[in-house]
């Protein structure tokens, strides 16, 4: 068990910095997700922590120690890679054990580590099965389990779920999330999937372009984004972000160069809610509608702009009827529109 | 004019199955052709010359397993038998292991990579003759051979490769896998490539060392490559001939036949002394050694 801590961390390829000084503070026995779309440098920062990427600026600490040029078989971590990384020529026993290839365990008590890692990911049947045998979320669990008997300080976990179907991934996040409560190892977990992060994390980082944008609880980035970006990226539909003028209750859409941008995500933006206690009303023609069930999501344009309300259920408007969404007072987000920081609510 | 306005496309004479199989067959009228006149129909003829006496000239008599008889009887033929498989337990694993050894580190250098690949792979498209020709030369007494010119300024004794029975062979065997080195390189590194790198990374993670990776990881999964080239660097091995003709063209598969192989044998046999059943039944030998051998290595990498 150990925490992780980066320090102005950076690297470069050759003349290209692709990860400029971040900090991060990793607690012990934290569930920390690193998101953020693809070429972010989500990935080279846990490779790093891995000790697969040199480091080429800043500090990494696992446990307290300085592990910058320390080689990844040193570090006492685990990883388990996006496509697997279990090998074919080797039973699903022989895979686990591998994760045990250099521990000074006796035999008996590696055979029971591996039966014990089997039983808690409910692989002891399959144990004399070659990986061409198994489904990608047994596959996954195979790879899970040879980084488990290790007993490591952290996993880190590079998109796990990315090469599964939805209804596996689905699953896999609640039985990821189980182990970590049970075992209460340091797990860092890159993923680009919002929903993964948002499910799994005890804390979401939100990475874009070689920075860290926000750090925090789940609910804390859906609640406070901290900037456009963010906004945007956390939650679906995406937040509608649109430039408005004006001010407390009096808020309207205006065109490119207004003042203010206001974000609403779609589930706070009602048609037909009342108007008194709004705080921002759009009017304009539909588009799209997409009835989810407990929900319709209708797109309407304001000022050539595409945007997204939800509608109850049963009372959806037809294509091109002009519709009224409102957002209630405390549901806007405002940001600066040169910095696209978050500047309060309306 | 509006699209409706066409007919109906008439409906085609043959069935689709008809169509795909006139298709098919048409496209490979042409190989089967050739493999069918110009390679299985002599291999076939072979076993049924090798039940005949025929000089070329008269028609083939039949003569029953004579031939057979003669070769078991022959002691040359032993002595080329024992000259064959030499070439091949000596030389496989040799240029395996030499091979493998080059594409494993030449694959992990960057720096000059694509030169180096080309230098090794260079031997492989040089003419046989002409490359057997300069190891010849290689391999002269002092002062016209460099090898033994260097021994000479070393001050050690010279040595006379290709004319000591015992050390013709093995000169000979130099160049040969030498010769297959290159195409070998390439398949290994092409096998090596193939490996996903999370493997490697995974294992390096878990804190396995470089021999344990390359015996445990890297070997098991290079096992395809392996095989394919085991059976096809001994087919070679079993029907070397280039070399050991243009390197002892003086006498060939000399000195003493120490250096002839079955091929050259057969060569002779037909072509020098025009016995075509004869040469015909040791085709037939060789024929059935490639196929056990083959088969043979099939069965011992097979997938377990």
């Amino acid at each position: 068990m150990a925490d992780i801590t980066l320090n102005r961390l950076v690297k470069t390829y050759g003349r290209a910095e692709v990860i400029h000084g971040i900090d991060l503070a990793v607690a012990d026995g934290e569930f920390v997700v690193f998101v953020g779309p693809s070429g972010c440098g989500k990935s080279t920062t846990l490779r790093m922590i891995a000790g697969l990427e040199e480091v080429s600026g800043g500090e990494i600490r696992i446990g307290g120690r300085l592990v910058n040029e320390v080689d990844p078989r040193q570090r006492n971590i685990a990883m388990v890679f996006q496509n697997y990384a279990i090998y074919p020529h080797m039973t699903v026993r022989q895979n686990i054990a591998f994760g045990l290839y250099t521990s000074k365990l006796g035999k008996t008590e590696k055979a029971a580590k591996v039966e014990e890692a089997a039983r808690m990911l409910d692989l002891t049947a399959l144990l004399d099965r070659r990986p061409a045998a198994l489904s990608g979320g047994q596959r996954q669990r195979v790879a899970i389990g040879r980084a488990m008997v290790r007993d490591p300080a952290a996993f880190l976990f590079d998109e796990p779920l990315s090469n599964l179907d939805a209804q596996l991934r689905a699953q896999m996040r609640i039985e990821i999330k189980a182990l970590h409560r049970r075992l209460g190892t340091t797990i860092a977990y890159v993923t680009h999937d919002q929903v993964e992060a948002m499910t799994m994390a005890d804390r979401i980082v939100v990475m874009k372009a070689g920075h860290i944008l926000q750090a925090g609880a789940p609910m804390e980035i859906y609640d406070r984004p901290a900037d456009v970006f963010t906004a945007r990226f956390i939650g679906t539909p995406s937040m509608n972000v649109l430039p408005v003028a004006g001010e407390g209750a009096g808020l309207a859409a205006a065109g490119a160069g207004a003042p203010l941008l206001a974000g609403v995500r779609p589930q706070a933006l009602r048609v037909g809610a009342p108007e008194e206690e709004a705080a921002l009303s759009l009017t304009g023609p539909v588009t799209a509608v997409e009835p989810l069930g407990p929900e319709t999501l209708v797109h309407f344009t304001v000022a050539g702009q595409g945007l997204i309300a939800t509608a109850p259920p049963h009372e959806t408007p037809g294509i091109g009827a002009e519709v009224t969404a409102r957002a209630a007072r405390g549901q806007v987000h405002l940001f600066d529109p040169a910095t696209e920081r978050a500047t309060g609510r309306a | 004019m509006s699209r409706d306005a066409t007919p109906p496309p008439a409906a085609p004479r043959l069935s689709m199955r008809m169509r795909r199989a006139l298709w098919v067959w048409g496209f490979l009228a042409l190989p089967v052709l050739f493999y069918g006149v110009i390679r299985f129909y002599p291999t076939l003829d072979a076993f049924r010359l090798s039940f005949t006496d025929w000089n070329l000239m008269s028609a083939p008599k039949y003569i029953g397993l004579e031939n057979y008889r003669r070769m078991l009887a022959e002691p040359e033929f032993w002595q080329v038998f024992r000259n064959t498989f030499a070439y091949l337990v000596l030389g496989t694993p040799i240029s395996l292991l030499l091979s493998f050894t080059v594409a494993y580190f030449l694959d992990r250098i960057r720096f000059g990579h694509t030169l180096m690949r080309a230098l090794y792979f260079l031997p492989y498209i040089t003419t046989a003759s002409a490359m057997a020709w300069v190891w010849r030369w290689f391999y002269q007494p002092a002062p016209t051979g460099v090898i033994n010119a260097v021994l000479g300024d070393l001050g050690l004794a010279q040595m006379d490769f290709l004319r000591s029975t015992t050390w013709a062979l093995p000169s000979i065997m130099v160049t040969a896998i030498w010769a297959g080195l290159g195409f070998q390189v390439i398949i290994f590194m092409a096998g090596l490539r193939s490996i996903p790198t999370t493997y490697y990374e995974a294992a390096r993670i878990d804190g396995v060392g470089e021999w344990a990776i390359l015996r445990r990881i890297t070997l098991p999964l290079l096992k395809p490559t392996t095989v394919f080239l085991v059976v096809f660097s001994s087919i070679g091995f079993l029907r070397i001939f280039d070399q050991v003709y243009n390197m002892t063209t003086n006498d060939p598969g000399g000195p003493l036949g120490s250096t002839k192989p079955l091929v050259l044998k057969i060569y002779q046999t037909a072509f020098s002394s025009y016995e075509m059943g004869y040469a015909a039944a040791q085709t037939v030998v060789l024929f059935t050694i490639l196929l056990l051998v083959s088969l043979g290595q099939l069965w011992a990498l097979r997938k377990r």
